[in-house]
């Protein structure tokens, strides 16, 4: 009944400056779904990409079904029938669901042989109610849909162990819970389930057995049976978590964002947005919660100057700043945090002091008649970098080579520091360990109870839920309900996220 | 004149066109492929040179147009290596790697082609119909009395639309070209792929410049390629990376060049400057509009294009 | 297997050994080149330098040939250090000798010679920054790939040279050669280095280099290049005007080019010819790179080239080795720059890793 079908011994993998994985041992049962927790940074996609055969350890040794396996690149795990579904698709977008899954297929000659290939995606669609059509182009597919195409593409090569790097980020609730019925029908097949998250309450509910992860070490393995929630983020943090922060209450409510109607398309000319409306108090923070892809980004976008409204308007305290230039908008107090740190907010190749003046350095003390006092940055620099504990090696290295919750704090740095009295923070604590992720998160409520007002878009329902005094949900490029995060039921929000509900209290009433 | 010596006229001049479109539709299809794979060569034009002169050359010293073509193709080949070991495996600047293979094709071309000027190929390649299909009224004469380059041109456009769009090979080439990570992912060689389309480019723009020399004008001259490296760059835009929209491009330009060229000949009073500026005039209107049109239809330039991709560990 | 493994930090040797191991390479691939010719390539090394630096005049030579490319190269980096690709220099180049010519030939050979030089390096500047607005504005409003608008415009340019030398530019007395006429005595840059063809626009460069130097390292405008040449989202998020600096950092690149064409045909040939030495147009792109888009050190590049320039002239005369030499040893050193940057941030190592 328990057979171990793979077992890793001693795995160890070093990056400059990180030990990521520090002899990790690990075992499958054949048939077992088994989770490895642990938050972002403790490794787990690191190892992940080991048993994929797409990094290689620096020690260590996996073994399959009791035997050796030299596992050197994504052939070599697919051979061992190990199929790894990736947190980022490994679709491309411009091709069809069958030429996907016919990319890399062995024993396929030159040329195609589109009906057969058909007919296994159909059976395969068929068997676990994928609805999946071969001929769709991946574009046009949901991010759930694409999900099941990869499984597909799994199953078609005979994997046999299955693995999902946090497969829930891009779900709803909804299709979270199809996607644990598929789960739960693979392994009455006789699959076994290599598990990636770092959601607790997902974890207890899908797993036979959780790994846990810190800092790259294996804290334990246990039944789901004998543990927890709290035992389970214990384990994962190593010390008390604290799921609350110091919060005022606000006392009044004045109008700072009012936005009527707005409409707006995406970059691939689809209509986005369809007449969104929202309010926005001054000293609160508005969370967004929402599936990417409905328009969020968009709308972030729009507030900040960066992309052009079609229809509808924006008015910040009294002043209506619909489609005027980024620059006008930001000089009348908006501040922009984005999710892509490297792409959209800072300039990878410069140094810190570049990227921190990029607010202000057409202002004293730094601007003076066309020259630059770079001797005022540095100054302003250094003071920025101490108050928010950025850790910089060396200031003249370019900031890509700082780490990823550093980045964030020297961008939240930026920004805050020119007062704002709006701040749009998109996914501020994606991919950040724990501490990192703690200081932003107090930082967005001292900003907060100094008066600023924050527009925060995440995709971390508990993130949201801690911090935020209301939340709207975004489905389909409209608000569609605005709740309290201190009563709402969870599934209210996640059946609104899917677009089935919808609530309308706290719209402008308290 | 009157209505069939205009006819002769027409006829004569598009069946120049096809010739001269050939020379720069083989590169154009070259780099249509190379870009797929995601890597910008943009060093066509160098490729073109050296494939002409060392064409001519071997032409001239065996005697022999298909060897001299043959050649010329492995030339092209050979440079596009550079180009290739410094933007895929060094991941360098592929803008400036390709201007550098410009420039090196030039250089080299001038260094050696002193003593080849002024001398001229005995044996160069002949037109042969073919049969039945030469008789067409109009478009016989034009399409179907040519060399056996121009032929094997109309059977490489299609062939390689059917490798792109129907074969295995077709979709590891897109997939390397609009998402490496996902190619690699699924266990497809992203250098070897890369390599394998740049040399192929480097082969067909070897090819084109030995059509010059060897089927256009049976001479060497310095710099004869005369900026249609850059033509052809243009032209993988404007087709939008489809081979089948290649041959428009390709052979508007041959007849704007044989046009030219007639002018010349037969004594116009259109200065023979104004006349040659039109090709480049004309490909950058073109490109001008064709860029602001791809925009707008979101058409598929390759995602990875000169992007290098590692398989770096973080 | 060997793979690449990223580094934690730049060597400062690595630096200054990676120019140097290029320039060798350089050398040693041209030498092999020459061999071919049946022409001992130290021989040929040797006329070069003789050629460059080995006399007084051959040292003047160097500076003249050095003159136009630092001045192209101060254009060309200012808007590299924008992201910006331009090509066409050479085209800018021609306009910018076309423009100020049409004031040697047909202007008044009385016109007092202070304001006919204004005129010509006025127009000079003109020529070329009209030239380079252009794609500059194709590329700032419709986002034109400038690579290839600004390499089709200096074929563009070379036909309009053609048109107007080989018609009405011509010089009537001059045997149907495409040539204009002399230049008079008021449309002649002057020389500064007596027994020279060292002209007034070696100041120009010297100067032109260090004003860009200035521009990108201490003035707003500046900054605002380099943010852009760094991430064209985040300035345009910044707030900066994108188009704009565009369009004013490409009509500065342009002038610059264009008076290095008025330099060329008032200081030195004192006649509008079609052959002005096309090459300096790819040679400025090499001098740049190899300057690692700092102006200061551009302007010893430039002066280094310009002695390979110098050189390569001579060879030609002298030992008949065409020029084409040159240009395959500067392409040389070109690709092993290229190729030699990513051992700045990896280095190779051999796995030994076997399961």
């Amino acid at each position: 009944m328990k057979n171990i079908i793979l077992s890793t011994k001693d795995i160890t993998k070093h990056f400059p400056g990180i030990l990521a994985n520090d002899h990790i041992n690990f075992d499958l049962y054949e048939g077992e779904i088994h989770s490895i927790l642990g938050e972002n940074g403790a490794g787990k996609t690191t190892f992940m990409n080991i048993l994929d055969g797409l990094y290689i350890p620096d020690e260590g040794e996996i073994y399959i079904k009791g035997k050796k396996a030299k596992i050197l690149s994504p052939i070599d795990a697919m051979n061992y029938g190990i199929g790894m579904i990736h947190q980022h698709f490994m679709l491309v977008d411009t091709l069809t669901v069958l030429e996907n899954v016919i990319l890399g297929l062995k024993d396929q000659g030159i040329f195609i042989n589109e009906s057969n290939i058909s007919k296994k995606i159909n059976e395969i669609s068929e068997k676990y109610n994928f609805k999946i059509n071969p001929k769709a182009k991946i574009w046009q597919l949901s991010l759930g849909e694409q999900q099941r195409v990869e499984i597909i593409k799994m199953l078609i090569r005979g994997a046999s162990i299955l693995i999902l790097d946090e497969p829930t980020s891009v779900l709803t609730p909804q299709e979270t819970d199809m996607l644990f019925d598929i789960l739960q029908q693979l392994k009455s097949d006789g699959k076994s389930t290599i598990f990636i998250s770092h959601k607790l309450e997902e974890v207890m509910n899908i797993s036979d057995r959780i790994t846990i992860l810190r800092k790259g070490k294996v804290v334990g393995t246990v039944n789901k049976k004998d543990v927890t929630t709290t035992d389970l983020a214990t384990m994962m943090v190593g010390r008390e978590v604290y799921f609350s922060f110091e919060k005022k209450p606000l006392d009044t409510y004045e109008i700072l964002l009012k936005i009527e109607n707005l409409e707006g398309y995406n970059d691939r000319g689809v209509k986005t947005l369809k007449g969104l409306n929202l309010t926005i108090y001054k000293g609160e923070i508005f969370g967004i919660a929402g599936i990417g892809g409905n328009g969020q980004e968009e709308l972030v976008e729009i507030i900040t100057g960066l992309r052009k409204a079609t229809k509808g308007k924006i008015v910040l305290k009294d002043i209506d700043i619909t489609n005027l230039s980024t620059s006008a908008i930001l000089k009348k107090g908006i501040s922009y945090v984005p999710s892509d740190r490297l792409k959209d907010g800072l300039i990878p190749n410069l140094t810190p002091l570049e990227n921190s003046i990029l607010k202000c350095y057409y202002k004293p003390p730094i601007y003076n008649r066309g020259i630059i006092n770079y001797i005022n940055a540095k100054k302003y620099t250094e003071n920025l970098i101490n108050e928010y504990n950025v850790i910089v090696p060396l200031m003249s290295a370019p900031v890509r080579l700082l780490s990823g919750g550093n980045l964030q704090k020297l961008l939240l740095a930026r920004e805050i520091s020119e007062n704002p009295i709006l701040l749009v923070a998109v996914h501020p604590t994606r991919g950040l360990d724990i501490n990192a992720t703690e200081f932003i998160r107090k930082k967005l409520i001292e900003v907060r109870n100094s008066g600023t007002s924050v527009l925060l878009v995440s995709e971390d329902l508990d993130e949201l839920l801690m911090i935020s005094d209301r939340i709207g949900v975004i489905f389909d490029g409209k608000i569609v309900g605005i709740v309290d995060p201190k009563e709402v039921d969870i599934k209210d929000i996640g059946l609104m996220m899917g677009g089935s509900h919808y609530i309308n209290n706290k719209e402008g009433e308290f | 004149m009157d209505g069939i010596s205009t006819y002769f006229i027409l006829i004569t001049l598009l069946f120049s066109a096809v010739k001269s479109g050939t020379i720069i539709l083989l590169p154009t299809i070259g780099e249509i492929f190379t870009e797929r794979s995601g890597v910008l060569n943009l060093g066509i034009e160098g490729m073109m040179l050296v494939g002409a002169f060392f064409g001519f050359v071997a032409a001239y010293l065996t005697n022999n147009p298909y060897i001299g073509f043959v050649v010329g193709m492995l030339s092209g080949g050979l440079l596009s290596i550079i180009h290739a070991v410094i933007s895929i495996t060094l991941q360098g600047n592929q803008i400036v790697s390709g201007l550098a293979l410009t420039i090196i094709g030039g250089g080299i071309t001038n260094l050696y082609g002193y003593h080849y000027t002024d001398l001229r190929l005995t044996s160069t390649l002949k037109n042969f119909p073919i049969p039945f299909l030469s008789k067409i009224p109009f478009l016989g004469p034009i399409f179907f009395n040519q060399d056996i380059i121009v032929y094997l041109s109309y059977i490489l456009i299609v062939v390689m639309w059917y490798i792109l769009y129907k074969t295995k090979i077709g979709i590891h080439l897109r997939a390397v070209g609009d998402n490496a990570k996902a190619a690699n992912a699924m266990g497809v060689n992203v250098f070897k792929t890369r390599y394998f389309w740049t040399f192929f480019g480097g082969l067909l723009a070897g090819a084109g410049g030995a059509y010059l020399t060897i089927g256009y004008a049976p001479f060497w001259l310095d710099g004869m390629t005369f900026g249609r490296g850059w033509i052809a760059v243009a032209l993988v835009i404007f087709s939008m990376w489809n081979p089948l929209y290649a041959i428009i491009g390709a052979y508007l330009f041959g007849s704007i060049d044989a046009l030219q060229f007639q002018l010349q000949a037969a004594g116009t009073n259109i200065p023979s400057s104004i006349l040659q500026m039109l090709p480049y005039l004309i490909t950058f209107i073109i490109i001008t509009f064709a860029t602001i049109f791809v925009r707008l239809k979101h058409i598929g330039v390759p995602k990875e294009l000169a992007k290098p991709f590692s398989r770096e560990e973080k | 297997m060997f793979i690449f493994e990223r580094r934690e930090s730049v060597p400062l040797k690595l630096k200054i050994m990676i120019p140097i191991i290029s320039i060798v390479i350089g050398l040693i691939i041209g030498a092999i080149a020459i061999l071919f010719l049946n022409v001992n390539p130290l021989q040929v090394y040797k006329a070069i330098i003789i050629g460059s630096f080995g006399s007084r005049y051959a040292f003047t030579e160097t500076l003249v040939f050095a003159t136009p490319l630092i001045l192209l190269t101060s254009g060309l980096i200012l808007v590299y250090r924008m992201g910006f690709w331009n090509i066409g220099a050479y085209g800018q180049y021609i306009m910018g000798a076309v423009f100020s010519s049409y004031f040697a030939i047909f202007g008044s050979p009385e016109l007092p010679k202070f304001f006919m030089m204004f005129i010509m390096i006025f127009s000079g500047l003109l020529g070329g920054a009209f030239w380079a607005f252009i794609p500059a504005f194709l590329k700032a409003f419709w986002d034109v790939n400038e690579v290839i608008t600004t390499l089709l415009l200096n074929y563009i340019a070379l036909s309009i040279l053609r048109y107007f030398m080989y018609g009405s530019w011509r010089d009537p007395t001059g045997l149907g050669f495409p040539l204009s006429k002399q230049f008079p005595l008021n449309a002649q840059l002057p020389r500064i280095i007596p027994n020279s063809r060292v002209n007034l626009g070696l100041i120009f460069g010297i100067i032109a280099a260090v004003i860009i130097w200035f521009i990108i390292n201490k003035t707003k405008f500046g900054y605002e290049l380099r943010i852009i040449g760094g991430n064209p989202r985040a300035a345009r998020y910044a707030g900066i005007n994108v188009a704009s600096k565009i369009i004013i950092a490409m009509l500065i690149s342009g002038a610059l080019a264009g008076l290095a064409g008025m330099v060329q045909v008032s200081g030195v040939l004192r006649v509008l010819q079609i052959e002005i030495s096309p090459e300096y147009g790819y040679t400025a792109l090499i001098t740049s790179w190899l300057s690692y888009l700092n102006p200061l050190i551009g302007i010893f590049v430039s002066i280094l080239f310009g002695a390979f320039t110098a050189g390569g002239y001579l060879i030609q005369i002298t030992m008949n080795v065409p020029y084409g030499i040159i240009p395959l040893i500067e392409s040389v050193i070109l690709f092993m720059l290229i190729g030699g940057e990513i051992f700045k941030n990896y280095k190779i190592s051999y796995l030994k890793r076997s399961f």
